[in-house]
Protein backbone atom coordinates (compact mmCIF):
# COMPACT_ATOMS: atom_id res chain seq x y z
CA UNK A 1 0.00 0.00 0.00
CA UNK A 2 2.84 2.10 0.64
CA UNK A 3 4.71 1.69 -2.54
CA UNK A 4 1.36 2.84 -3.71
CA UNK A 5 1.06 5.94 -1.96
CA UNK A 6 5.00 6.15 -3.56
CA UNK A 7 4.39 5.45 -6.86
CA UNK A 8 1.63 7.90 -6.76
CA UNK A 9 3.27 10.49 -5.16
CA UNK A 10 5.81 9.75 -7.67
CA UNK A 11 4.27 10.20 -10.77
CA UNK A 12 2.74 13.07 -9.67
CA UNK A 13 6.14 14.83 -8.98
CA UNK A 14 7.09 13.54 -12.80
CA UNK A 15 4.23 15.38 -14.00
CA UNK A 16 5.15 18.35 -12.28
CA UNK A 17 8.53 18.01 -13.94
CA UNK A 18 7.07 16.86 -17.33
CA UNK A 19 4.95 20.22 -17.62
CA UNK A 20 6.58 22.72 -15.67
CA UNK A 21 10.38 21.50 -15.72
CA UNK A 22 10.79 20.21 -19.51
CA UNK A 23 9.27 23.33 -20.89
CA UNK A 24 12.83 24.43 -20.54
CA UNK A 25 14.12 22.25 -22.37
CA UNK A 26 11.72 22.18 -25.44
CA UNK A 27 13.40 22.50 -28.85
CA UNK A 28 10.55 23.46 -31.29
CA UNK A 29 7.61 23.16 -28.82
CA UNK A 30 8.88 19.55 -28.87
CA UNK A 31 9.43 17.86 -24.91
CA UNK A 32 11.02 14.48 -23.97
CA UNK A 33 7.86 12.16 -22.39
CA UNK A 34 9.58 11.19 -18.46
CA UNK A 35 5.82 9.18 -17.78
CA UNK A 36 6.63 6.82 -20.54
CA UNK A 37 10.41 6.45 -19.65
CA UNK A 38 8.66 5.78 -16.23
CA UNK A 39 6.41 3.04 -17.21
CA UNK A 40 9.17 0.99 -19.56
CA UNK A 41 10.74 1.20 -15.88
CA UNK A 42 7.60 -0.25 -14.21
CA UNK A 43 7.35 -3.02 -16.58
CA UNK A 44 10.68 -4.17 -16.46
CA UNK A 45 10.68 -3.96 -12.95
CA UNK A 46 7.14 -5.43 -11.93
CA UNK A 47 5.76 -7.16 -14.71
CA UNK A 48 3.04 -6.61 -17.52
CA UNK A 49 -0.25 -6.13 -15.07
CA UNK A 50 1.76 -3.82 -13.12
CA UNK A 51 2.60 -1.57 -15.88
CA UNK A 52 -0.66 -1.54 -17.45
CA UNK A 53 -2.45 -0.78 -14.34
CA UNK A 54 0.43 2.31 -13.52
CA UNK A 55 0.46 3.51 -17.27
CA UNK A 56 -3.44 3.87 -16.96
CA UNK A 57 -2.94 5.63 -13.69
CA UNK A 58 0.15 7.92 -15.21
CA UNK A 59 -2.00 9.02 -17.87
CA UNK A 60 -4.88 9.62 -16.14
CA UNK A 61 -3.12 11.52 -14.15
CA UNK A 62 -2.14 13.93 -16.66
CA UNK A 63 -4.67 14.23 -18.12
CA UNK A 64 -6.70 15.74 -15.13
CA UNK A 65 -3.68 17.89 -14.29
CA UNK A 66 -3.41 19.09 -18.35
CA UNK A 67 -7.50 19.59 -18.30
CA UNK A 68 -7.44 19.04 -22.20
CA UNK A 69 -8.71 15.96 -23.91
CA UNK A 70 -9.13 13.30 -20.91
CA UNK A 71 -8.37 9.64 -21.77
CA UNK A 72 -6.08 10.08 -24.21
CA UNK A 73 -2.77 9.83 -22.18
CA UNK A 74 -4.68 6.91 -20.05
CA UNK A 75 -4.95 5.32 -23.55
CA UNK A 76 -1.68 5.72 -24.83
CA UNK A 77 -0.23 5.07 -21.45
CA UNK A 78 -1.98 1.70 -20.82
CA UNK A 79 -1.38 0.68 -24.35
CA UNK A 80 2.62 1.69 -23.68
CA UNK A 81 2.69 0.02 -20.17
CA UNK A 82 0.97 -3.93 -21.94
CA UNK A 83 4.01 -3.42 -24.69
CA UNK A 84 6.34 -3.17 -22.66
CA UNK A 85 5.45 -5.62 -19.64
CA UNK A 86 5.94 -7.91 -22.60
CA UNK A 87 10.00 -7.75 -22.10
CA UNK A 88 9.55 -8.26 -18.45
CA UNK A 89 12.02 -10.67 -17.10
CA UNK A 90 12.11 -11.99 -13.65
CA UNK A 91 15.29 -11.31 -11.92
CA UNK A 92 16.95 -9.59 -15.12
CA UNK A 93 15.68 -6.22 -14.95
CA UNK A 94 19.19 -4.70 -13.50
CA UNK A 95 20.85 -5.95 -16.57
CA UNK A 96 18.16 -4.84 -18.96
CA UNK A 97 17.93 -0.88 -17.36
CA UNK A 98 21.59 -0.67 -17.61
CA UNK A 99 21.67 -1.87 -20.89
CA UNK A 100 21.07 -0.20 -24.33
CA UNK A 101 17.57 -2.98 -24.75
CA UNK A 102 15.93 -0.18 -22.35
CA UNK A 103 16.77 2.54 -24.53
CA UNK A 104 15.57 0.05 -27.55
CA UNK A 105 12.28 -0.52 -25.48
CA UNK A 106 11.64 3.53 -24.56
CA UNK A 107 12.40 3.31 -28.50
CA UNK A 108 9.90 1.10 -29.13
CA UNK A 109 7.07 1.70 -26.62
CA UNK A 110 7.29 5.92 -27.88
CA UNK A 111 6.75 4.98 -31.34
CA UNK A 112 3.34 3.11 -30.56
CA UNK A 113 2.98 5.58 -27.54
CA UNK A 114 3.01 8.75 -30.22
CA UNK A 115 1.35 6.46 -33.09
CA UNK A 116 -1.70 6.02 -31.10
CA UNK A 117 -1.49 9.63 -29.39
CA UNK A 118 -0.93 11.48 -33.24
CA UNK A 119 -3.95 9.74 -34.58
CA UNK A 120 -6.15 10.59 -31.93
CA UNK A 121 -4.60 14.28 -32.10
CA UNK A 122 -5.42 14.73 -35.50
CA UNK A 123 -8.40 14.23 -35.73
CA UNK A 124 -11.18 16.75 -36.68
CA UNK A 125 -7.79 19.21 -37.59
CA UNK A 126 -6.56 19.90 -40.55
CA UNK A 127 -3.07 18.64 -39.52
CA UNK A 128 -2.32 15.18 -41.35
CA UNK A 129 -1.58 12.56 -39.27
CA UNK A 130 1.87 11.81 -40.82
CA UNK A 131 2.69 15.41 -40.35
CA UNK A 132 1.55 14.85 -36.69
CA UNK A 133 3.69 11.30 -36.68
CA UNK A 134 6.59 12.80 -38.24
CA UNK A 135 7.07 16.37 -37.00
CA UNK A 136 5.68 15.66 -33.25
CA UNK A 137 5.39 12.24 -32.66
CA UNK A 138 9.35 10.85 -33.68
CA UNK A 139 9.97 14.09 -33.04
CA UNK A 140 9.44 13.27 -28.91
CA UNK A 141 10.60 9.85 -29.53
CA UNK A 142 13.84 10.21 -30.43
CA UNK A 143 14.29 13.03 -27.68
CA UNK A 144 12.52 10.26 -25.52
CA UNK A 145 14.65 7.96 -26.37
CA UNK A 146 18.04 10.72 -25.96
CA UNK A 147 16.59 10.85 -22.31
CA UNK A 148 16.64 7.58 -21.55
CA UNK A 149 20.42 7.36 -22.03
CA UNK A 150 20.66 9.42 -18.64
CA UNK A 151 18.83 6.68 -16.57
CA UNK A 152 20.51 3.59 -18.30
CA UNK A 153 23.52 4.90 -17.71
CA UNK A 154 22.63 5.59 -14.37
CA UNK A 155 21.14 2.00 -14.00
CA UNK A 156 24.69 0.65 -15.60
CA UNK A 157 26.21 1.76 -13.16
CA UNK A 158 24.29 0.88 -10.33
CA UNK A 159 23.96 -2.43 -11.13
CA UNK A 160 27.84 -3.19 -12.50
CA UNK A 161 29.07 -2.23 -9.24
CA UNK B 1 -19.44 -23.80 -9.31
CA UNK B 2 -16.82 -25.79 -11.65
CA UNK B 3 -17.12 -23.90 -14.63
CA UNK B 4 -17.17 -20.72 -12.14
CA UNK B 5 -13.91 -21.73 -10.94
CA UNK B 6 -12.77 -22.54 -14.53
CA UNK B 7 -13.81 -18.88 -15.59
CA UNK B 8 -11.92 -17.67 -12.48
CA UNK B 9 -8.85 -19.64 -13.70
CA UNK B 10 -9.01 -18.18 -17.35
CA UNK B 11 -9.73 -14.65 -15.89
CA UNK B 12 -5.87 -14.84 -13.53
CA UNK B 13 -4.47 -16.74 -16.47
CA UNK B 14 -4.94 -14.46 -18.77
CA UNK B 15 -5.60 -11.17 -16.40
CA UNK B 16 -3.06 -8.73 -18.26
CA UNK B 17 -5.24 -8.91 -21.20
CA UNK B 18 -8.33 -8.65 -18.90
CA UNK B 19 -7.05 -5.27 -17.18
CA UNK B 20 -5.53 -3.73 -20.63
CA UNK B 21 -9.33 -4.31 -22.09
CA UNK B 22 -11.06 -3.39 -19.39
CA UNK B 23 -8.75 0.20 -19.07
CA UNK B 24 -8.92 0.94 -23.12
CA UNK B 25 -12.44 0.82 -22.14
CA UNK B 26 -12.24 3.27 -19.30
CA UNK B 27 -10.10 5.42 -21.71
CA UNK B 28 -12.64 5.58 -24.41
CA UNK B 29 -15.12 6.69 -22.52
CA UNK B 30 -13.29 9.06 -20.80
CA UNK B 31 -12.29 10.26 -24.01
CA UNK B 32 -15.70 10.14 -25.15
CA UNK B 33 -16.61 12.60 -22.27
CA UNK B 34 -14.63 15.25 -24.09
CA UNK B 35 -16.34 17.54 -26.34
CA UNK B 36 -13.97 18.70 -28.69
CA UNK B 37 -13.30 18.32 -32.44
CA UNK B 38 -10.70 15.49 -31.89
CA UNK B 39 -13.76 13.34 -29.80
CA UNK B 40 -16.28 14.80 -32.16
CA UNK B 41 -14.65 13.37 -35.16
CA UNK B 42 -13.51 10.01 -33.38
CA UNK B 43 -17.27 9.38 -32.54
CA UNK B 44 -18.08 9.80 -35.90
CA UNK B 45 -15.52 7.24 -37.54
CA UNK B 46 -16.70 4.72 -34.30
CA UNK B 47 -20.40 5.43 -35.66
CA UNK B 48 -19.31 4.61 -39.39
CA UNK B 49 -17.26 1.69 -38.23
CA UNK B 50 -19.74 0.13 -35.96
CA UNK B 51 -22.30 1.04 -38.63
CA UNK B 52 -20.40 -1.11 -41.28
CA UNK B 53 -20.45 -4.19 -39.08
CA UNK B 54 -23.87 -3.73 -37.94
CA UNK B 55 -24.26 -3.94 -42.08
CA UNK B 56 -22.72 -7.25 -42.51
CA UNK B 57 -23.91 -9.07 -39.89
CA UNK B 58 -27.19 -7.45 -40.83
CA UNK B 59 -27.15 -9.88 -43.66
CA UNK B 60 -26.95 -12.94 -41.19
CA UNK B 61 -30.94 -13.32 -40.10
CA UNK B 62 -32.07 -13.97 -36.59
CA UNK B 63 -34.13 -17.09 -36.61
CA UNK B 64 -36.15 -15.53 -33.64
CA UNK B 65 -37.45 -12.57 -35.67
CA UNK B 66 -37.92 -14.10 -38.31
CA UNK B 67 -40.19 -16.96 -36.59
CA UNK B 68 -41.85 -13.60 -35.62
CA UNK B 69 -41.88 -11.69 -38.90
CA UNK B 70 -43.19 -14.62 -40.24
CA UNK B 71 -46.41 -15.32 -37.58
CA UNK B 72 -47.07 -11.40 -38.01
CA UNK B 73 -47.03 -11.36 -41.83
CA UNK B 74 -48.79 -14.15 -41.86
CA UNK B 75 -51.18 -12.51 -39.60
CA UNK B 76 -51.48 -9.10 -41.88
CA UNK B 77 -51.90 -11.26 -44.94
CA UNK B 78 -55.35 -13.11 -43.24
CA UNK B 79 -56.34 -9.97 -42.50
CA UNK B 80 -55.74 -8.14 -45.69
CA UNK B 81 -57.40 -11.25 -47.22
CA UNK B 82 -60.11 -10.76 -45.23
CA UNK B 83 -60.02 -7.01 -45.96
CA UNK B 84 -59.87 -7.89 -49.75
CA UNK B 85 -63.15 -9.87 -49.50
CA UNK B 86 -65.24 -7.73 -48.17
CA UNK B 87 -64.22 -4.73 -50.51
CA UNK B 88 -64.71 -7.45 -53.56
CA UNK B 89 -68.00 -8.02 -52.40
CA UNK B 90 -68.95 -4.06 -51.57
CA UNK B 91 -68.08 -3.11 -54.73
CA UNK B 92 -70.06 -6.11 -56.05
CA UNK B 93 -72.85 -5.49 -54.19
CA UNK B 94 -72.73 -1.42 -55.27
CA UNK B 95 -72.75 -2.47 -58.76
CA UNK B 96 -75.94 -4.44 -58.17
CA UNK B 97 -77.37 -1.32 -55.92
CA UNK B 98 -76.14 0.55 -58.70
CA UNK B 99 -77.63 -1.13 -61.37
CA UNK B 100 -81.18 -1.24 -59.37
CA UNK B 101 -81.41 2.53 -58.14
CA UNK B 102 -81.03 3.00 -61.90
CA UNK B 103 -83.76 1.03 -62.88
CA UNK B 104 -85.90 2.32 -59.56
CA UNK B 105 -85.15 6.14 -61.05
CA UNK B 106 -86.50 4.87 -64.57
CA UNK B 107 -89.31 2.54 -63.73
CA UNK B 108 -92.68 4.06 -64.08
CA UNK B 109 -93.75 1.69 -60.84
CA UNK B 110 -93.57 1.65 -57.55
CA UNK B 111 -91.30 -0.22 -56.25
CA UNK B 112 -90.13 -2.08 -53.38
CA UNK B 113 -86.64 -3.04 -52.90
CA UNK B 114 -85.87 -5.96 -50.71
CA UNK B 115 -83.21 -8.84 -50.57
CA UNK B 116 -83.99 -12.54 -50.77
CA UNK B 117 -83.54 -14.19 -47.34
CA UNK B 118 -84.07 -17.32 -48.70
CA UNK B 119 -84.07 -19.57 -51.82
CA UNK B 120 -85.12 -22.94 -53.00
CA UNK B 121 -83.81 -23.61 -56.44
CA UNK B 122 -83.70 -27.51 -56.62
CA UNK B 123 -87.19 -28.16 -56.96
CA UNK B 124 -89.84 -28.19 -59.31
CA UNK B 125 -91.50 -25.48 -57.36
CA UNK B 126 -88.51 -23.10 -57.13
CA UNK B 127 -89.64 -20.01 -54.76
CA UNK B 128 -87.48 -17.13 -53.07
CA UNK B 129 -88.20 -15.69 -49.76
CA UNK B 130 -88.02 -11.57 -49.20
CA UNK B 131 -87.42 -9.70 -46.82
CA UNK B 132 -90.83 -7.34 -47.27
CA UNK B 133 -94.20 -8.18 -46.47
CA UNK B 134 -97.74 -6.61 -45.91
CA UNK B 135 -96.49 -3.98 -43.62
CA UNK B 136 -94.30 -2.61 -46.74
CA UNK B 137 -97.50 -2.89 -49.08
CA UNK B 138 -96.64 -6.15 -50.98
CA UNK B 139 -99.56 -8.39 -51.42
CA UNK B 140 -100.46 -11.40 -53.13
CA UNK B 141 -100.00 -12.02 -57.20
CA UNK B 142 -97.79 -8.65 -56.78
CA UNK B 143 -94.62 -9.39 -59.81
CA UNK B 144 -91.05 -9.51 -58.80
CA UNK B 145 -88.59 -8.13 -61.08
CA UNK B 146 -84.94 -7.18 -60.61
CA UNK B 147 -82.58 -5.15 -63.20
CA UNK B 148 -82.35 -7.71 -65.51
CA UNK B 149 -85.94 -8.64 -65.78
CA UNK B 150 -89.32 -10.76 -64.54
CA UNK B 151 -88.31 -12.72 -61.53
CA UNK B 152 -91.80 -13.90 -60.60
CA UNK B 153 -94.80 -12.97 -58.15
CA UNK B 154 -95.49 -13.35 -54.66
CA UNK B 155 -97.38 -16.05 -53.60
CA UNK B 156 -97.91 -15.95 -49.82
CA UNK B 157 -97.03 -12.83 -47.14
CA UNK B 158 -96.75 -12.44 -43.93
CA UNK B 159 -95.94 -8.55 -41.38
CA UNK B 160 -92.34 -8.91 -43.66
CA UNK B 161 -91.90 -11.37 -45.35
CA UNK B 162 -93.66 -12.78 -48.13
CA UNK B 163 -92.63 -15.63 -50.54
CA UNK B 164 -92.33 -15.77 -54.43
CA UNK B 165 -92.93 -17.84 -56.91
CA UNK B 166 -89.83 -17.75 -59.83
CA UNK B 167 -90.38 -17.84 -63.11
CA UNK B 168 -88.51 -21.21 -63.19
CA UNK B 169 -91.38 -22.79 -61.71
CA UNK B 170 -93.86 -25.37 -62.92
CA UNK B 171 -96.90 -23.52 -61.40
CA UNK B 172 -96.09 -19.76 -63.02
CA UNK B 173 -97.42 -18.56 -66.26
CA UNK B 174 -97.23 -15.33 -67.87
CA UNK B 175 -98.89 -13.35 -70.72
CA UNK B 176 -95.71 -12.73 -73.17
CA UNK B 177 -95.33 -11.29 -76.33
CA UNK B 178 -92.14 -11.00 -78.74
CA UNK B 179 -91.44 -7.84 -78.95
CA UNK B 180 -90.47 -7.26 -82.17
CA UNK B 181 -93.36 -8.78 -83.93
CA UNK B 182 -95.71 -8.51 -81.20
CA UNK B 183 -96.85 -12.43 -80.94
CA UNK B 184 -98.51 -13.50 -77.96
CA UNK B 185 -97.68 -16.43 -76.29
CA UNK B 186 -97.85 -18.20 -72.71
CA UNK B 187 -94.71 -18.43 -70.47
CA UNK B 188 -94.35 -21.52 -68.68
CA UNK B 189 -91.43 -23.78 -67.65
CA UNK B 190 -91.34 -27.26 -67.15
CA UNK B 191 -87.34 -27.96 -65.98
CA UNK B 192 -84.31 -26.70 -67.41
CA UNK B 193 -82.15 -23.46 -67.51
CA UNK B 194 -84.87 -22.25 -69.83
CA UNK B 195 -88.52 -21.61 -70.17
CA UNK B 196 -91.21 -21.88 -72.97
CA UNK B 197 -93.08 -19.65 -74.94
CA UNK B 198 -96.70 -21.88 -76.13
CA UNK B 199 -99.29 -21.37 -78.29
CA UNK B 200 -97.27 -19.84 -80.87
CA UNK B 201 -98.10 -21.37 -84.60
CA UNK B 202 -95.52 -22.05 -87.09
CA UNK B 203 -96.84 -19.31 -89.41
CA UNK B 204 -95.88 -16.66 -86.82
CA UNK B 205 -92.79 -14.87 -86.91
CA UNK B 206 -90.20 -15.87 -84.10
CA UNK B 207 -86.33 -15.49 -84.60
CA UNK B 208 -83.80 -16.99 -82.47
CA UNK B 209 -82.61 -13.69 -79.82
CA UNK B 210 -86.12 -11.93 -80.32
CA UNK B 211 -86.48 -10.22 -77.47
CA UNK B 212 -89.60 -11.74 -75.24
CA UNK B 213 -91.56 -8.81 -72.63
CA UNK B 214 -94.81 -9.29 -70.91
CA UNK B 215 -97.65 -8.68 -72.75
CA UNK B 216 -100.80 -5.81 -72.21
CA UNK B 217 -103.52 -9.10 -71.64
CA UNK B 218 -101.83 -10.20 -68.31
CA UNK B 219 -104.17 -9.01 -65.01
CA UNK B 220 -100.78 -9.53 -63.01
CA UNK B 221 -98.32 -8.20 -64.46
CA UNK B 222 -97.65 -4.58 -66.27
CA UNK B 223 -96.77 -4.86 -70.18
CA UNK B 224 -93.15 -4.96 -71.74
CA UNK B 225 -91.24 -6.43 -68.67
CA UNK B 226 -88.32 -8.13 -70.39
CA UNK B 227 -88.88 -12.17 -69.85
CA UNK B 228 -85.35 -12.99 -71.66
CA UNK B 229 -84.75 -13.89 -75.03
CA UNK B 230 -85.59 -16.52 -77.51
CA UNK B 231 -82.82 -18.85 -77.80
CA UNK B 232 -84.12 -22.25 -79.59
CA UNK B 233 -86.84 -22.35 -81.68
CA UNK B 234 -88.03 -25.95 -82.99
CA UNK B 235 -90.56 -27.49 -85.30
CA UNK B 236 -91.74 -30.75 -85.13
CA UNK B 237 -93.81 -32.38 -87.66
CA UNK B 238 -97.08 -32.74 -87.29
CA UNK B 239 -97.66 -30.38 -84.47
CA UNK B 240 -99.36 -26.76 -85.35
CA UNK B 241 -97.23 -25.12 -82.60
CA UNK B 242 -93.19 -24.11 -82.59
CA UNK B 243 -91.54 -24.71 -79.48
CA UNK B 244 -89.52 -22.09 -78.69
CA UNK B 245 -87.55 -21.56 -75.53
CA UNK B 246 -86.82 -18.12 -74.31
CA UNK B 247 -83.62 -18.04 -71.86
CA UNK B 248 -84.92 -15.62 -69.12
CA UNK B 249 -82.47 -12.24 -68.49
CA UNK B 250 -82.42 -12.72 -64.74
CA UNK B 251 -79.42 -15.38 -63.28
CA UNK B 252 -81.58 -16.63 -60.65
CA UNK B 253 -78.56 -18.87 -59.15
CA UNK B 254 -76.66 -15.13 -58.47
CA UNK B 255 -80.15 -13.08 -57.84
CA UNK B 256 -79.66 -11.38 -54.32
CA UNK B 257 -81.96 -8.45 -54.22
CA UNK B 258 -85.12 -7.69 -56.27
CA UNK B 259 -87.94 -5.47 -56.43
CA UNK B 260 -91.78 -5.97 -56.10
CA UNK B 261 -93.93 -3.82 -58.39
CA UNK B 262 -96.59 -2.24 -55.75
CA UNK B 263 -99.62 -2.75 -58.74
CA UNK B 264 -103.12 -2.18 -57.77
CA UNK B 265 -104.69 -5.78 -58.85
CA UNK B 266 -107.13 -5.64 -60.79
CA UNK B 267 -110.10 -7.39 -58.82
CA UNK B 268 -112.97 -6.80 -61.06
CA UNK B 269 -111.60 -8.14 -64.27
CA UNK B 270 -110.09 -11.16 -62.93
CA UNK B 271 -113.41 -11.61 -61.27
CA UNK B 272 -114.93 -11.21 -64.71
CA UNK B 273 -112.22 -13.64 -66.48
CA UNK B 274 -112.93 -16.50 -63.91
CA UNK B 275 -116.23 -15.81 -64.22
CA UNK B 276 -116.39 -16.55 -68.19
CA UNK B 277 -113.72 -19.15 -67.60
CA UNK B 278 -115.10 -21.19 -65.16
CA UNK B 279 -118.70 -20.62 -64.99
CA UNK B 280 -119.79 -23.03 -62.93
CA UNK B 281 -117.52 -21.79 -60.07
Amino acid sequence: MMRHIKYLIFVYILIIIQTQVFQLLSINGITPDILTIWIVYVALTHGQLYATIWGFVAGLMFDLVMGNFIGLSALTKTVAGFTAGYFYEENKAPATLGSYRFLLLVLLVSIIHNTIYSIAFTRGSDLSVWEAFFNVGMATTFYTSALTLIPMFAFARKYTR
Amino acid sequence: MLKMQKLIQIIILFKEYFVLVLLVIVSLILLGSNDNTQVKAIRSYTVAFVGIFQDAISIVPNVFELKRDNEILRQLSVNLSDEVNRLREARLENIRLRAMLNMKERSEFKLVACDIVGKNLHLLRNTITINAGESDGVKIDMPIISETGLVGKVIATSNHHSVCQLLLNKDFRASAKIQRSRIDGIISWSGGETVQLKNVTKTQDVKEGDIVTTSEYSGIFPPNIKIGFVSKIVEVQGNLFKDICVTPGVDFPSLEQVFVIITAIDAERIELEQKILHPKK
